[in-house]
């Protein structure tokens, strides 16, 4: 019998517990935590009140080193083809064209100084694929290839989240690779040139196409 | 009085003489009165259902966890219920092929009578009542049970197992939590001596306000009051006695396969049945449209503060209050198992009901 | 299981361990009634389907289908180099991404036989415990939310997110890191993180206990989880179960204690079990209260690291130790680590050729508790066959890997 009251005083104080920490927080409601990030001071200076936030209007800013969307910039990329090595789902598709010694001077340096040796006619990069994983910027000897802050880029049609990132329209392309294999039958002796796919039909687009809109 | 300056006729009329006078009232030869007198509670309840109900319970639930709520309709998602509710009438109305049409159909219709029913006797002041029977109060009760078997007929209808599991806890908790209840509103009608809803409020009248209350003219009016608060709530399915519906448990309970404008109308059978508890629980234990304001010297506060429009004004606070109570126990406690609900109907809630009833009888005996 | 004839008065039924009865008295003869639970049930805690025979309320046995999550992750891994393999275990356990890196990063150190830098370790130790507490947050809101409370469970979501936000300020992203590589750790701690740490410490114990006011002593949930799915101890290592539901049998097991790994012999912390006054030993409130306690070490622990970290020299790379190439010598090897769900192993061969490892097996603990599940829910009713679910706290996409 008397574990039978007991339990009754245990159930009623516990829910009266209950009942006052919720109307703590009902009464809170009028503090907000606010958008400050992670990396401001201020994060955990509101530690009561209402946390989340009207989404598009106010977002919670995502820190320097976050991984989200992929860019590729392409005046610094030489074409090694690492990343593509590394990316475990394959998101990544690229075309190279070996660049012939007059064109060298054309197609210039990468900011850190190095030769550039070939034209890449076709990035993609399926970001709908990508699991930001970070591997591929990981292997990118010049550093070209960044995931970006940027972490809300939805779009209505799935094409549009192939990134174009080549540097050559279809046109010169058309001519590079053309220069490229007078120059390899000029030079029978030197073994082939390492990277020379076969051209696909499928159209370069032009460098920094229309879905690459930061 | 200053108000009754400005609404001579509303105000000095006696109590069921506004009623009366419109229920007299035919046009055409049709009794158009009546028609009006029962429109009033219904109309209300609806904007209650669709703006406080809804919205309040979505913003409560939301300041309690942390969170805003709908924001996004109107200012601070004021509108959000509208939105829902346009949302929920383009719904495409999904009947199963091997339901019971019959019943699938009828079910909701049956709780939404059975909850909406009970409004006719519920005073929403002197004056607005729509039928004051003299037995308001066992009819009030009587009707609400009939929700039971509108759920029966949904849950069985849907020919879906969790539907089926949904319905026959709802009825076995629904017809077990009638007998608390009811022992506690009979220690309510024993401290008036009547069942009719309108003497309720005419004998809890007085210049001191709430001490004119059964709740506070009586220390063992406590025990039924809170009784029939706990009861109440499993009466209508709220937490935590949300066992028929309960979602993490039995996907949706009765109204699992129900979508559309039938569920909406579950919804607001819900929603009136809740409201309706609650004013129940004011009319027997709070003053119903009494003001709880008493007269303090020259400061009538009570006498400012009673009329036909304070009357409705009063009813209604009173029943947010008990509204909000049930949504902040909902949005704190976990919910029960079926047989510790049971246990708490049979071994908890009854004999306590008993005690209560025993001890009020004697109270009206000898105090 | 024994069968029951249909036309019988009076069952009792009593679970193998003994400690399960339910007797159910019948006027009537009735049939057993087959109930799916899921794949697509909220309690389910993801794709699981549970084929219940009922009887009434009552739960006469339910069995567990798996492999509606299935991604074929051990045969994938089979296609892809070591280190392109740990996205793909963050996936496994996407609520623990950090441990089953973790995990992983150790077996193919194992095989490579490497050195970690010291300040590596602590970072692996800090992220992973700050992981431990974030699941074991998941874990008890959708515990709250299986027996009905709604407000506990976005609490605990609530300060999840923070630890998210950190993980995400350290690693880059917020809930598959990728963080921790095979011998080394992808960034350093940005500047400040360990202050940001230090006030995340002291703003996550009020809440906690706040938590444990709102839920765990509270009538209903104790009522609803004492004595329930009950699992002692022999069964649960009979079944290999591990991490807290070994625990909350009462078994003092933590890999973390009995197989040392990084540098948690270094660290001072409490291996969690029940002490059977709260909570009958080996039920469903011991495990939730298990992993509350655990949220509490993981503090300490963290707080510990904090200590103890030596401090970032000029110019330390985290990535220093990892080799150019990984391409293993031959061999086999198991390397395990305390997940938060349990033990979680991987079984890597190399054949020495090539970088991708001739086979990875995954040794998950959250299948393996599943394993149990018939038994327990024998004789429950279906709420607390929910509740028992909720105790193991699966995450499928490890389950079905």
């Amino acid at each position: 019998m008397s574990e039978y009251f007991r339990n009754i005083a245990s159930s009623t104080s516990t829910i009266l517990t209950g009942m006052g920490i919720t109307l703590k927080h009902f009464f809170n409601a009028f503090k907000r935590k606010g958008e400050a990030g992670i990396e401001e001071s201020g994060y955990f200076g509101q530690v009561d009140g209402l946390v989340t936030l009207q989404y598009p209007r106010e977002a919670i800013p995502t820190p320097d080193n976050a991984r989200y969307r992929l860019h590729n910039d392409i005046e610094d990329c030489i074409g090694c083809g690492q990343c593509v090595r590394a990316c475990p789902i394959e998101c990544i598709t690229m075309e190279t064209i070996k660049v012939t010694k007059a064109d060298l001077e054309t197609c210039g340096k990468t900011s850190g100084g190095q030769q550039k040796r070939f034209w890449i006619p076709v990035f993609d990069i399926d970001i709908a694929k990508c699991m930001t994983c970070g591997i591929c910027v990981s292997v990118c000897p010049t550093a070209c290839l960044t995931h970006t802050k940027v972490s809300d880029f939805t779009e209505f049609d799935r094409e549009h989240m192939i990134y174009h990132f080549g540097n050559l329209s279809r046109i010169e392309a058309d001519l590079m690779r053309k220069k490229a294999e007078e120059e390899k039958k000029a030079a029978p002796a030197k073994p082939a040139p390492k990277a020379k796919p076969a051209p696909k039909p499928k159209p370069a687009q032009q460098p920094n196409a229309s879905s690459n809109n930061e | 009085m200053m108000l009754s300056n400005y609404f001579p006729i509303p105000m000095s009329m006696s109590l069921n003489s506004w009623s009366d006078a419109l229920s007299q009232w035919y046009l055409f030869g049709l009794p158009l009165g009546l028609v009006v007198i029962a429109a009033i509670p219904l109309v209300f309840i609806a904007l209650y259902a669709l703006t406080y109900g809804v919205y309040g319970e979505r913003k409560i639930s939301a300041f309690m966890q942390d969170r805003l709520g709908p924001m996004e309709v109107g200012k601070w998602g004021i509108l959000q219920t509208l939105a829902d509710i346009l949302k929920l009438l383009q719904k495409e109305d999904i009947v199963n092929t091997n339901a019971d049409k019959f019943l699938f159909v009828v079910g909701p219709g049956i709780l939404f009578v059975g909850s909406f029913m009970a409004f006719a006797v519920l005073p929403f002041g002197p004056a607005f009542i729509g039928a004051d029977l003299n037995v308001g109060l066992f009819y009030a009760i009587g009707i609400v049970a009939l929700e039971v078997v509108g759920i029966l007929a949904a849950g069985w209808g849907s020919n879906n197992k969790w539907a089926l599991y949904g319905a026959i806890r709802s009825v076995a908790q629904i017809v077990s939590y009638e007998i608390p209840a009811a022992i506690a509103i009979l220690c309510g009608a024993m401290m008036a001596g009547t069942l009719s809803m309108q003497q309720f409020n005419i004998l809890q009248q007085g210049e001191y306000g709430f001490l004119h209350f059964f709740l506070f003219q009586n220390p063992i009016a406590w025990l039924p009051f809170i009784i029939y608060f706990i009861a109440s709530l499993a009466e209508t399915n709220r937490a935590p006695f949300d066992i028929p519906e309960a979602e993490s448990e039995l996907v949706a309970g009765y109204f699992t396969e129900y979508s559309g404008m039938k569920f909406a109308v579950i919804f607001l059978a819900e929603y009136g049945s809740m409201f309706m508890v609650s004013a129940i629980i004011s009319v027997v234990f709070l003053g119903g449209w009494n003001s709880p304001l008493p007269n303090i010297g020259s400061f009538a506060l009570n006498d400012w503060t009673t009329g036909p429009v304070w009357g409705a004004a009063w009813i209604i606070l009173k029943g947010f209050f008990f509204i909000f109570l049930q949504m902040w126990l909902r949005w704190t406690l976990p919910r029960l198992r079926v047989d510790q609900l049971m246990y708490v109907c049979w071994k908890v809630l009854t004999p306590f009901a008993f005690v209560a009833f025993v001890l009020t009888a004697v109270w009206e005996i000898y105090m | 299981m024994q069968e029951l004839p249909k036309a019988e008065h009076r069952s009792v039924r009593v679970t193998p361990n003994g400690k399960n009865r339910v007797v159910i008295e019948k006027d009537l003869s009735s049939e057993e009634m087959i109930l799916n639970m899921g794949p697509q049930h909220p309690s389910t805690h993801g794709v699981l389907r549970l084929e219940c025979k009922t009887d009434g309320e009552v739960v006469v046995e339910a069995e567990p289908y798996l492999g509606y999550l299935h991604r074929c992750f051990e045969k994938h891994a089979e296609m892809v180099d070591y280190p392109g393999i740990v996205p793909f275990v963050d996936r496994m356990d996407y609520l623990a991404a950090m441990n089953s890196e973790f995990a992983y990063c150790i077996a193919v150190e194992k095989l490579l036989d490497i050195e970690i830098p010291r300040r590596v370790e602590f970072l692996r130790v800090i992220v992973s415990e700050l992981n431990r507490i974030a699941s074991h947050l998941v874990a008890i809101g959708t515990y709250a939310i299986d027996l009905g409370a709604f407000t506990p469970f976005l609490f605990c979501f609530r300060d999840r997110e923070h630890i998210m936000s950190l993980l995400e300020w350290a690693s880059g992203a917020r809930m598959l890191y990728n963080y921790i590589w095979i011998g080394g750790a992808s960034y350093d701690f940005p500047k400040g993180m360990q202050k940001r740490i230090d006030e995340f410490i002291t703003y996550f114990r009020p809440k906690a206990l706040e938590l444990q006011r709102l839920l765990t002593e509270n009538e209903i949930f104790v009522k609803r989880t004492r004595g329930i799915g009950m699992m002692p101890a022999d069964v649960a290592v009979n079944y290999g179960w591990s991490g807290p539901m070994l625990r909350g049998s009462g078994v003092e097991w933590d890999l973390r204690r009995n197989d040392p790994y990084s540098i948690y012999p270094e660290l001072d912390f409490k291996v969690c079990v029940p002490d059977g006054r709260h909570s009958d030993i080996g039920d469903s409130l011991s495990r939730h209260l298990v992993r509350a306690y655990e949220m509490e070490e993981s503090l300490s622990i963290i707080e510990q690291c904090l200590d103890k970290m030596p401090a970032a020299e000029e110019g330390f790379n985290p990535r220093a130790a990892i080799p150019k190439r990984i391409r293993p010598k031959a061999g086999e090897v198991y390397g395990r680590a305390e997940n938060p769900r349990g033990e979680l192993g991987f079984y890597i061969v190399s054949d020495g050729k090539s970088t991708k490892p001739v086979r990875c097996k995954a040794r998950s603990s959250c299948f393996v508790n599943l394993s149990a599940m018939k038994e327990m829910s024998m004789g429950q009713l279906i709420p607390d066959l929910v509740a028992i679910i909720g105790s193991i706290d699966i995450v499928l996409g490890e389950v079905d890997r």
